[in-house]
């Protein structure tokens, strides 16, 4: 049990610190289309170029190769850098939290020298089709299928929920090449081409406005078999290796950007008058106790984060114990944010971007998606309850 | 940086559980419920001889030469089994014995000849204020915690009456504010903030502990007890709730050791951290012990099932060292850490 920061750790923090005071985008993150795509893309090959690109990724595939504490000296460096935009609402998410650490561990060696230098070098978009209409929290249940037709499949089936689908390049697709079976041991993680014939992709307005959301279509879209990562019919595997990467170290960067959020609402609380019309809002008891639980939660969440790192330092592989972090980061999100309106008084009824500076309205409204996105609390309260603590399943 | 326990740690934390088991069996100490004292002599010199109560403190201020993190970790067993007894107020009065020079009150403290009683002023409401005062029969010194002052004074000094105690394995008494002119030691100022924000850790660990020990006995009563057939735990709503405690104690004993090595190493934010986790081991305490209860159904509500003995004593410490309210106010007022 130690905080030390080793030498190299300590100048990691400093290079980062001074790195970011240079570079940081000054201009705010365009919300949607081709110049959403265009700045998020720039960006990536700006952290690219500055060696701040896939940090803890292996050297030979583009990354530094550093530990999963340096990627948490990062994450908390950029935060307290009082970004204009938040690190994890970008396009490149799923190419480096989901697909990227997917191919590392799974995919094979062409598969990895072709796609994930340039996930790190911005150039491609990557999206996520895991979701179908009838297939959510239980999604071994997905029916899109595939059928081996030589030495390529073919796809026809929908996929739901795919941020950014329209602006992506690349899709980790799951599918069905095997209908006969169990539900787990007929799936494949597929690559898929998005702008392949027979796709078709229509956007899903969000109770937040936004308009990255997607459902996606296909009509018998050919895929090369050579796209198949972890083996046909294994893609249960290769896809729970995905989702544990997004459960461990994936939202590291929310996690810490959420004690900014607090720190800023407090000042919001320091200044804004509240309930009672005279007072700051920080003087009503009841809003000061729950700023106050709020500090102390976020706290917690950075302990249970370098506690989660350790653990993986340990191990070598996110584990189960990942969910504990997800399920509480989730909920505290939304707390944080169903506080945050009551803080803001009337301005509660403007609405903001979900996305900036100084906005609360918007990140509540999307910050239902925190407890729903990447696994519901309840599916996180199974895997806790099952995988962690040993209870029998239903 | 590293949150979990050293092979060494882990070796600590082996042998108090052990120790723990084998002499401080919840089922044989309730025949002490209601006693004025809880552990008896022997008892308590068995635990000195462990070096228990010098863990954390210097080799040459006459401890161990341990850290606060290994205080936390015996600490958090010490709340895994709701073990009663004066330790934190012995731990915490060695340290101002020792550090003061009263060598001769921190030998006795160490060797486990003189077990410390905790004082804390109660809020006085309508009447005189007064002390709270807890584990005083047997003990040879009280440690008197207040905001600017920490003092370790003669047990005889108190004119206490017993009170009725929530929690029947940690009496209560209550005194007049007493002569703190004469101490056999005492701290103020900075170190005597020092010196209660260590208290602080510790009781989080306590609280820590309590909130793991009620998530392993709910699982392992959800894992055993069989309803409609099949084990209670594999329904979702029992499955969920023991998620929830483990999910709580989690965040309770990280939150813990962030803050007890931020404070050894003397970090800017330690305060920030210490009042942090207090906070989120208080809420994990109280309410991974309610649940617990709940869990056990009928049995948890006996008075021979072990579950109440979590709910008082998470109580009682909830109110250790200033109570929840202090310390949410207090965190508001530290300034943004980083």
């Amino acid at each position: 049990m130690n905080l030390d920061l080793t030498d190299e750790e300590r100048s990691f923090r400093d290079e980062a610190r001074t790195w970011l005071r240079e570079h940081l985008p000054t201009e705010p993150r365009p919300p949607e289309g081709d110049e959403m795509r265009a700045f998020d893309l720039a960006w990536q090959r700006t952290l690219h170029d500055g060696g701040w690109a896939g940090i803890n990724w292996p050297r030979e595939y583009g990354g530094r190769g550093l530990s999963d504490i340096q990627q948490m000296i990062w994450y908390e460096e950029f935060a307290l850098a009082d970004p204009p935009f938040t690190l994890n609402n970008s396009c490149t998410f799923v190419g480096n939290n989901h697909g990227g650490p997917t191919l590392i561990a799974c995919g094979d060696e062409e598969q990895k020298a072709t796609h994930l230098p340039p996930i790190l070098r911005g150039e491609v978009v990557w999206c996520q089709g895991f979701s179908e209409p009838g297939a959510g929290s239980d999604l071994a249940s997905l029916s899109t299928r595939a059928e081996v037709d030589g030495d390529e499949l073919v796809v026809t089936g929908q996929k739901t929920w795919t941020s950014y689908a329209h602006v992506a390049d690349l899709q980790e697709l799951l599918v069905r090449t095997n209908p006969d079976a169990p539900k787990h041991k007929g799936i494949s993680w597929v690559i898929c081409d998005m702008r392949s014939p027979g796709i078709d992709i229509r956007p899903i307005r969000t109770m937040s406005h936004v308009t990255d959301f997607c459902e996606v279509f296909y009509d018998e879209v050919r895929i090369p078999l050579a796209n198949v990562v972890g083996g046909i019919d294994n893609g249960w595997r290769t896809a729970m290796s995905t989702l544990s990467f997004e459960r461990g170290t994936g939202f590291m960067a929310d996690q810490v950007e959420l004690a900014t959020t607090v720190e800023r609402l407090i000042d919001e609380a320091r200044v804004r008058t509240g309930p009672d019309g005279i007072r700051p809002a920080i003087a009503d008891d009841e809003i000061a106790r729950r700023l106050a639980t709020a500090r102390a939660e976020v706290a917690a969440l950075r302990a249970m984060t370098i506690a989660g790192v350790s653990r993986n330092a340990r191990t070598g592989m996110p584990g189960p114990e990942g969910s504990m972090i997800r399920l509480f980061h989730g909920e505290l999100h939304q707390r944080v944010y169903q506080l945050a309106l009551e803080v803001i008084g009337p301005e509660a009824l403007r609405l903001t971007p979900v996305d900036g500076e100084g906005v609360w309205t918007g990140p509540y409204l999307q910050s239902f998606a925190y407890t729903i996105g990447g696994g519901t609390t309840d599916i996180q309260r199974n895997i806790v309850g099952e995988r962690v603590l040993g209870l029998p399943r239903a | 940086m590293d949150l979990l326990p050293t092979p060494e740690q882990d070796e600590i934390v082996t042998t108090v559980r052990a120790q723990l088991d084998s002499d401080f069996d919840l089922h044989s100490l309730a025949a002490a419920d209601g006693a004025t004292r809880v552990i008896g002599a022997d008892l308590w010199e068995r635990c000195a001889g462990l070096g228990w109560f010098g863990l954390g403190l210097e080799e040459d201020l006459g401890g161990v030469g341990y850290g606060l993190a290994e205080e936390t970790l015996l600490f958090g067993e010490l709340g895994r089994h709701a073990t009663p007894g004066p330790f934190l107020a012995t731990v915490l009065g060695a340290r101002v014995a020792a550090q003061v020079g009263a060598s001769e009150a921190a030998a006795a403290i160490l060797d486990g000849t003189a077990p410390v009683a905790l004082a804390e002023e109660e809020a006085a409401g309508a009447g005189d204020a007064h002390l709270r005062i807890r584990d005083l029969d047997g003990a040879r010194y009280v440690l008197v915690v207040a905001t600017e002052r920490v003092s370790l004074l003669p047990a005889e000094a108190l004119a206490a009456t017993a009170v009725e105690s929530l929690d029947l394995l940690v009496p209560l008494s209550i005194a007049p504010l007493p002569d703190l002119s004469d101490p056999v030691a005492s701290l103020t100022g900075d170190a005597a903030g020092l010196l209660r924000r260590r208290g602080t850790v510790l009781v989080g660990a306590e609280l820590a502990g309590i909130a793991t020990g009620c998530a392993e006995q709910s699982v392992a009563y959800a894992v055993d007890r069989e309803q409609f057939g099949v084990p209670i735990g594999s329904f979702q709503a029992v499955k969920h709730r023991c998620a929830d405690m483990a999910v709580r104690a989690e965040a309770a004993t990280s939150s813990v050791r962030l803050a007890a090595l931020a404070l050894a190493d003397g970090r800017s934010d330690a305060a920030f951290l210490v009042e942090a986790a207090r906070v989120v081991a208080t809420d994990a305490a109280i309410g991974n012990a309610q649940t617990n209860v709940f869990n056990h159904g009928g049995i948890g509500f006996t008075w021979e099932h072990t579950a109440h003995r979590y709910v008082t004593r998470s109580q009682v410490l909830s109110r250790t060292l200033g109570d929840r309210h202090d310390h949410l106010h207090a965190l508001l007022d530290e300034p943004a850490p980083g």
